[in-house]
C-alpha cells in the first residue's frame, strides 16, 4: 500500500511539472505581453526612450524577460571590486550618440555589450531623443541595456528550486554579526516571563523560527516556507501564498509587546517578524520598538484569509448536502417509482440543467426579500445569518449530485444476489436497505469525499461573487484578467496538487473502508 | 386432368391451383419486421409527455432562429429616447403599442427586452450545438481507440491527468486573447480541451463493454476488431451518446452564461452576455424584467434540452423495446 502511494505521488509529481510547464507556456509565450499595460496609468505617461525602458522594467518584474540597464551593471562592477565608486559615477553617464561617448566610456560600454552579448543577451543602444540642438525632449534621455527572454526550462527549474525554502542562519547576505539560533524557554514576546518556548534565528530570514501562540494551531513554524513568487497586481508586491492566506478585515489591536520592551496597542505580529536590510535605522518609528533589523511584521486582522472563507463555506455547505442529499437519494431508492421519487428526479433534473448562475441568483432575490436574510457578506458584520444564503447556494446542485448518484448506486445493488439472500432470510426491507445495500452504495460516494473537502479550499466562484464573500474562488480568474502571472502560476500550482491529493486520498479512503479493494501489489 | 369447369358451371377462383415448390422459400423464418430508430421513436412517443416537451423544444428553436431575422435585434434603436429606457412590460406596451416585442419590456438603451432574449438565444444555442457536435465526434472516437487499445491508454490517462489540470479559465482567456472573442474562437476554445472528459467517458464504457461475452465469442469467430466495434459496441454505444449529448448541450449553454459572467464570454449578444450586463438593473425596483428574462430563458432552454435528450437517450436503449 505505502509503495503503491509513493509511486502514485511520485507520478502526481510529474504530472504537476508539466502543468506548471503547460500554463506557463500559455501564459509567458502565447499571451501577448503588451497587454500588462492596458491597464498602466503610468505607462501612458511615458514619452519616447523612457518608454521604452518603462516597459522593460515592468516586463522584468511580471518574470517576462531578464533586464540589465548599463549602470547595473558598473554597479555590479564596484560591488565586486572591479572599479570603485568615483569611476562609476565617470563612467555611467553614456554620450547621447554613440559617437559621442569618451574613451574610457566607450571602452566600457564595448565590455558590456561584448559580456551580455557573448550571455545570449539583446544589447540595445538608444540615442538621445532631441528637442532642439540642446533640449532633450521628453524622456527622450540616451539609454544602454540588455534584455533577454527566459527560457522556459530556466522558468521551471528556479520555480521548483525555490518553491520549499528552508530558512537558515546565512540567508542574511549582510553583515549582522554572530550568527545562531537560540532557544528560549519565555518568550520574549509575552513580556519574557511566561512560560512559552520558543527559537529564534539571527542571521535568518525569519526572527523566530518555531513559537507558540494562543491561535489554532498554537505552535507555529517558519523554518520551512513556501515561496509561489509575488504578486504584481492582484495584491501588489505580496507573496502569492500569503495573499491566499493571509487575514482580511480591519486591523485587530491588541497590546504587543516589542523587543525593546516598548509596549504598543497595534496589530503587528511580532513573531512574523522578517529581515529588512537597513530597516532599524531607515524609520524612526523601528528604532522604539526593535532592537535589530528584524521589522518586517504582517500584521492581525480580525476576518479569515480567502482560502480560509472559502474552506469555511464549503466544508459547511458539503455537511450540508450530505446531511440532506443522503437520506433523500435513499427514499428516493427505497420507494422507487413512488411521489418522492418523482418529486426528488425533477429537483435533480432542474438543478442538474439549470445554469447555477440561474438558480443562485434565484436564491439570493428569494432568500433577500421573502426571509429578509442579508444578501451580501461583510467581513465586518458579527451576525451569522450572511451565511445561510451563501451556504444554501452553495449546497442546491452537490445535494441534487449526491442524491441522483446514491439513488443510481442503490437501485443498481438492489438487484444482488445478498440483497435476495437477506431478503430470503427473513431481513426486513428497512434493514436491508440501511443496513446492507446503503453500505455497499455509499463506497463511491466515499470515493467522493476528500475530493469535496479539498476542493473547499478552492472557493466557488459566482457563489462569492454574487455573495461579494472575499474567497478564494475568484483568484485565478481575477489574476487572468490583470495578468498578474506569478499568481496564475501559484493557483494553478495549488490546484493540481490538490487534485492528485485528492484522487489518492480517495483511493485510499475506498480501500480502507472496503476491504474488497487493495492496492498493494502483493498476489492475494 | 382436364376438365371443363365451365361446363360443370364452377368458377374458377375457387379451386386449388398447384403453387412451385420452393427449397429456399420454405427454411425462411418470418419475424415482425425490426427497425432500431422506428422503435426508438415509438418509445419516446409512447409517454405524453415527450410529445409536450418536444413540442416546447421545437417552439423555442423556431422562435431563436426565425423570430430574429424578422424583427432583427437593435440594441441602440431607441437610444436617444430617454423615455424608452428602462421599462416595465406594461409601460413599455403603453408607449410602443400591444405587440409581443415590448411584453418584457425594455432595456437599458430601451431596446426590446423579447428580441434581445432570442437573439441571445440563437447566439447560445448554436454554439451549444456546434461545440457539442465538435467534442462529441472527437470524444466519441478517440475514447473509442482509447478503451480499446492498452497502449493507447497508458498514455492518455497521463494526458487526461495533465490537461485535464490546466485551469480552463486560463486556456480559454488566453485563446481569446490571441484572437478575438468572436463566436469561433469560443468554439475553438471550448473543443480544444472539451473533448478530453468525453473521450474519458467514453473511455469507461467501451472498457466495460469490450470484454463480455459475447464479444469474446464474437473474437474467437474470428471476427475483426472493426467489426465488433461498428456491431456489437457501437449500437450498444447509442443510448449511452444519446445521454451524454442530453448532459453536455445544456452543459455548454451553461459554461457560455458562466464566461460571460465572469467577464471572459462572447462580444456578441448572448445570453450570458446579456444576464451579466443586466446584473445591475436586478436589484433596481422595477428593472428586473431586464434581468430575469434572459436567466428564466436560459432555465428553460436547459431543462427542455435535457429533458427530451434524457428521454430519447432512455429510449435509444433497446431493452426497452420490448
Amino acid at each position: 500500500m505505502t509503495k503503491y502511494i509513493i509511486r502514485r505521488l511520485i507520478h502526481g509529481a510529474i504530472s504537476i511539472v508539466i502543468v506548471v510547464a503547460l500554463v506557463m507556456i500559455l501564459i509567458y509565450a502565447l499571451m501577448d505581453r503588451n497587454l500588462i499595460f492596458a491597464s498602466d496609468a503610468l505607462y501612458t505617461k511615458q514619452n519616447n526612450n523612457q518608454k521604452t525602458t518603462y516597459k522593460c522594467q515592468r516586463w522584468e518584474e511580471y518574470g517576462y524577460i531578464d533586464y540589465v540597464t548599463y549602470s547595473d551593471w558598473l554597479t555590479e562592477l564596484v560591488n565586486t571590486g572591479e572599479i570603485d565608486a568615483d569611476k562609476r559615477t565617470s563612467l555611467v553617464s553614456i554620450g547621447k550618440t554613440a559617437d559621442a561617448d569618451s574613451d574610457e566610456v566607450a571602452e566600457y560600454v564595448k565590455a558590456f555589450t561584448d559580456t551580455y552579448k557573448s550571455k545570449g543577451y539583446s544589447v540595445k543602444r538608444l540615442d538621445a531623443v532631441m528637442l532642439s540642438k540642446k533640449k532633450v525632449a521628453d524622456g527622450g534621455n540616451q539609454a544602454l541595456f540588455a534584455y533577454k527572454d527566459i527560457p522556459l526550462y530556466h522558468r521551471l527549474i528556479t520555480y521548483f528550486t525555490k518553491l520549499i525554502q528552508v530558512d537558515n542562519i546565512h540567508n542574511v547576505k549582510e553583515d549582522i554579526g554572530e550568527r545562531k539560533l537560540t532557544f528560549t524557554l519565555h518568550d520574549p514576546a509575552y513580556g519574557g516571563e511566561k512560560f512559552s518556548p520558543a527559537i529564534m534565528g539571527n542571521g535568518t530570514t525569519h526572527k523566530y523560527l518555531l513559537y507558540f501562540d494562543s491561535k489554532f494551531p498554537y505552535i507555529h513554524q517558519n523554518i520551512v516556507t513556501i515561496n509561489l513568487g509575488v504578486s504584481y497586481s492582484v495584491n501588489t508586491g505580496v507573496d502569492v501564498f500569503n495573499t491566499m492566506s493571509k487575514t482580511q478585515g480591519a486591523y485587530l489591536k491588541s497590546n504587543v509587546i516589542y523587543p525593546t520592551g516598548a509596549q504598543e496597542l497595534s496589530a503587528d505580529d511580532v513573531h512574523t517578524a522578517t529581515y529588512s536590510a537597513g530597516s532599524l535605522n531607515g524609520l524612526a518609528i523601528n528604532a522604539g520598538r526593535y532592537t535589530d533589523d528584524y521589522t518586517n511584521v504582517l500584521t492581525v486582522k480580525n476576518g479569515r484569509s480567502r482560502v480560509g472563507y472559502s474552506f469555511v463555506f464549503g466544508i459547511l455547505s458539503i455537511i450540508l448536502s450530505y446531511a440532506i442529499g443522503l437520506p433523500i437519494g435513499l427514499l428516493m431508492a427505497r420507494h422507487k417509482d413512488g411521489l418522492i421519487d418523482k418529486i426528488g428526479t425533477v429537483y435533480i433534473v432542474f438543478i442538474i440543467s439549470v445554469p447555477s448562475l440561474a438558480y443562485i441568483f434565484l436564491v439570493k432575490a428569494i432568500g433577500g426579500s421573502l426571509f429578509h436574510l442579508p444578501t451580501t457578506f461583510n467581513v465586518e458584520a458579527t451576525t451569522k445569518l450572511m451565511f445561510i444564503l451563501p451556504i444554501i447556494s452553495l449546497s442546491l446542485r452537490s445535494i441534487g449530485n449526491t442524491m441522483r448518484w446514491l439513488r443510481r448506486f442503490m437501485i443498481d445493488q438492489m438487484n444482488a444476489d445478498y440483497v435476495k439472500f437477506a431478503r430470503s432470510g427473513g431481513l426486513t426491507e428497512n434493514e436491508i436497505f440501511t443496513k446492507h445495500i446503503l453500505k455497499n452504495a455509499s463506497i463511491p460516494i466515499i470515493h467522493g469525499i476528500p475530493a469535496d473537502i479539498l476542493f473547499a479550499l478552492v472557493g466557488a466562484l459566482i457563489t462569492e461573487r454574487v455573495y461579494a464573500v472575499p474567497g478564494a474562488g475568484g483568484l485565478l480568474v481575477e489574476a487572468i484578467q490583470k495578468y498578474d502571472n506569478a499568481v496564475i502560476v501559484g493557483v494553478t500550482l495549488f490546484y493540481a496538487v490538490l487534485t492528485v491529493l485528492s484522487y489518492i486520498l480517495g483511493d485510499v479512503l475506498m480501500a480502507m473502508v472496503d476491504p474488497r479493494i487493495s492496492f498493494s501489489d502483493e498476489k492475494r | 386432368m382436364d376438365y371443363n369447369y365451365e361446363e360443370l358451371g364452377i368458377p374458377v377462383e375457387e379451386l386449388f391451383s398447384p403453387v412451385d415448390h420452393n427449397d429456399l422459400e420454405s427454411e425462411k423464418i418470418t419475424a415482425p419486421r425490426y427497425s432500431y430508430w422506428h422503435s426508438v421513436f415509438r418509445v419516446f412517443f409512447k409517454k405524453k409527455i415527450n410529445i409536450v416537451i418536444l413540442a416546447l423544444l421545437v417552439v423555442i428553436i423556431l422562435f431563436a432562429y426565425i423570430y430574429p431575422t424578422i424583427y432583427p435585434y437593435d440594441r441602440f434603436g431607441n437610444l436617444m429616447d430617454s423615455t424608452s429606457k428602462h421599462l416595465s412590460p406594461g409601460k413599455a406596451m403603453a408607449k410602443f403599442g400591444h405587440s409581443l416585442r415590448w411584453i418584457l419590456g425594455t432595456g437599458a438603451s430601451g431596446q426590446s427586452t423579447f428580441d434581445a432574449v432570442w437573439y441571445g438565444s440563437r447566439i447560445s444555442i448554436s454554439l451549444a450545438f456546434v461545440v457539442a457536435a465538435i467534442n462529441l465526434t472527437i470524444g466519441v472516437l478517440i475514447g473509442a481507440v482509447w478503451g480499446f487499445s492498452k497502449k493507447v491508454d497508458i498514455i492518455m490517462v497521463e494526458v487526461q491527468n495533465v490537461i485535464g489540470n490546466v485551469p480552463y479559465e486560463l486556456i480559454i482567456s488566453v485563446l481569446i486573447m490571441i484572437f478575438s472573442s468572436n463566436f469561433w474562437t469560443l468554439v475553438f476554445a471550448m473543443t480544444i480541451t472539451g473533448w478530453l472528459s468525453i473521450a474519458a467517458f467514453i473511455r469507461t464504457q467501451v472498457i466495460i463493454i469490450r470484454d463480455r461475452e459475447y464479444n469474446l465469442a464474437s473474437r474467437c469467430l474470428g471476427t475483426s476488431t472493426t467489426k465488433i466495434a461498428m456491431k456489437n459496441i457501437l449500437p450498444f454505444m447509442t443510448s449511452v451518446i444519446v445521454t451524454l449529448l442530453a448532459s453536455v448541450i445544456p452543459g455548454y449553454i451553461g459554461s457560455e452564461v458562466f464566461l460571460a459572467y465572469i467577464g471572459m464570454g462572447l462580444s456578441d449578444m448572448s445570453l450570458g452576455r446579456l444576464i451579466f450586463e443586466a446584473e445591475s438593473a436586478m436589484v433596481t425596483p422595477g428593472w428586473q424584467f431586464e434581468f430575469w428574462s434572459p436567466v428564466a430563458i436560459s432555465a428553460i432552454i436547459t431543462v427542455v434540452l435535457y429533458v427530451v435528450g434524457q428521454n430519447l437517450g432512455d429510449a435509444s436503449d433497446p431493452r426497452t423495446h420490448m
